[in-house]
């Protein structure tokens, strides 16, 4: 029955690609200022906030172990897996973010990069989890998971200020799509477009998601399992 | 039939990823703005770099599919 629904939602969420793709290229006019360049949007934007979303992910399942890891270690351990997937498939959507941007930015900046307080806050909050994540792999001992969630928490405080940074800084990235000042914004034709790709975007990356929590808690019940046989408690 | 789905989007994640650096490294560079031919060259320049744009982010998201797969079967049942 699991795996029935999980390929009707794998299958809806391709179907979702397949539709944002086609909004994104065939239905969505050209920018009159930058042309086709301007495409990039939609699939730069919806990672950005699948990316936020799952550091907020992280964030809850960092602070839900610290509070669970001295009285109920099964839902501690149930968080930390959520945590540790939430970071890792943000760093997927953030590297997506980091990369898609400079292509963009080369065609209409006429460069690469530039470090402006909206770039740079991203790349800062990339390399916090990079770190989160590389704590994780080379750590050892029983404090790493309680280390790990405390630099989560550190992290997620980056994604408000990343959000923010192109409203209370002047920046050379654009203007927010969203909620920005009433000169910013989206013409109406294109908006559509990517809503569909963040909804497309969105599905996938909780596809994604609920695959890396699986194999986490895959991996943390054969560690308890290989733990009590060593002490012989099986 | 899992073992080849992820093996297959691993495959697909370096032929992307090969594609977008192949599309960015052998673009024209930019032409001059009296170059008679300057908007034709700049929406080639534009979709080239949105289709390596486009194929980087399917190369990230399958390769860390691919990734999640091989620690999948890398976990004893």
């Amino acid at each position: 029955m699991k795996r029935a629904i999980f390929g009707i939602y794998a299958a809806v969420t391709v179907a979702l690609m397949a539709w944002g793709y086609y909004q994104a290229i065939y239905v969505a006019p050209n920018d009159a200022m930058q042309g086709e360049i301007f495409r990039i949007i939609y699939y730069h934007v919806p990672s950005a906030s699948v990316a936020f979303l799952f550091f907020g992910i992280s964030f809850a399942g960092s602070v839900c172990f610290l509070a669970f890891r001295g009285s109920h270690p099964t839902r501690a351990q149930i968080a930390d897996a959520w945590a540790l997937a939430g970071a890792e498939v943000g760093v997927v959507f953030c590297s997506v973010v980091l990369v898609t941007g400079p292509l963009w930015g080369r065609r209409a900046w006429g460069m690469w990069w530039t470090w402006d307080a909206r770039l740079t806050t991203t790349l800062l909050l990339w390399l916090i989890y990079v770190s989160y994540l590389l704590l994780r792999r080379f750590a050892a001992g029983p404090q790493m998971q309680t280390l790990a969630a405390v630099l989560g928490i550190f992290g997620a405080l980056d994604v408000p200020i990343v959000y923010m940074a192109n409203r209370w800084w002047r920046t050379q990235h654009p203007a927010p799509v969203f909620f920005g000042s009433g000169d910013s914004g989206m013409d109406p034709s294109m908006v559509g477009a990517l809503l569909w790709n963040i909804a497309a975007w969105m599905a996938w990356g909780l596809m994604v998601l609920g695959i890396r929590y699986y194999v986490e808690r895959k991996r943390q019940k054969v560690t308890e399992r290989e733990a009590l046989e060593a002490i012989g408690a099986l | 039939m899992k073992k080849i789905l992820f093996q297959v989007a691993g495959v697909a994640a370096l032929a992307l990823f090969v594609r977008a650096a192949y599309l960015v490294l052998t673009a024209p560079p930019d032409p001059a703005f009296a170059a008679a031919n300057h908007d034709a060259v700049v929406a080639r320049l534009d979709h080239l770099f949105r289709q390596a744009a486009y194929s980087i982010t399917w190369a990230i998201q399958l390769g860390y599919l691919a990734w999640v797969g091989r620690k999948w079967s890398g976990v004893r049942p």
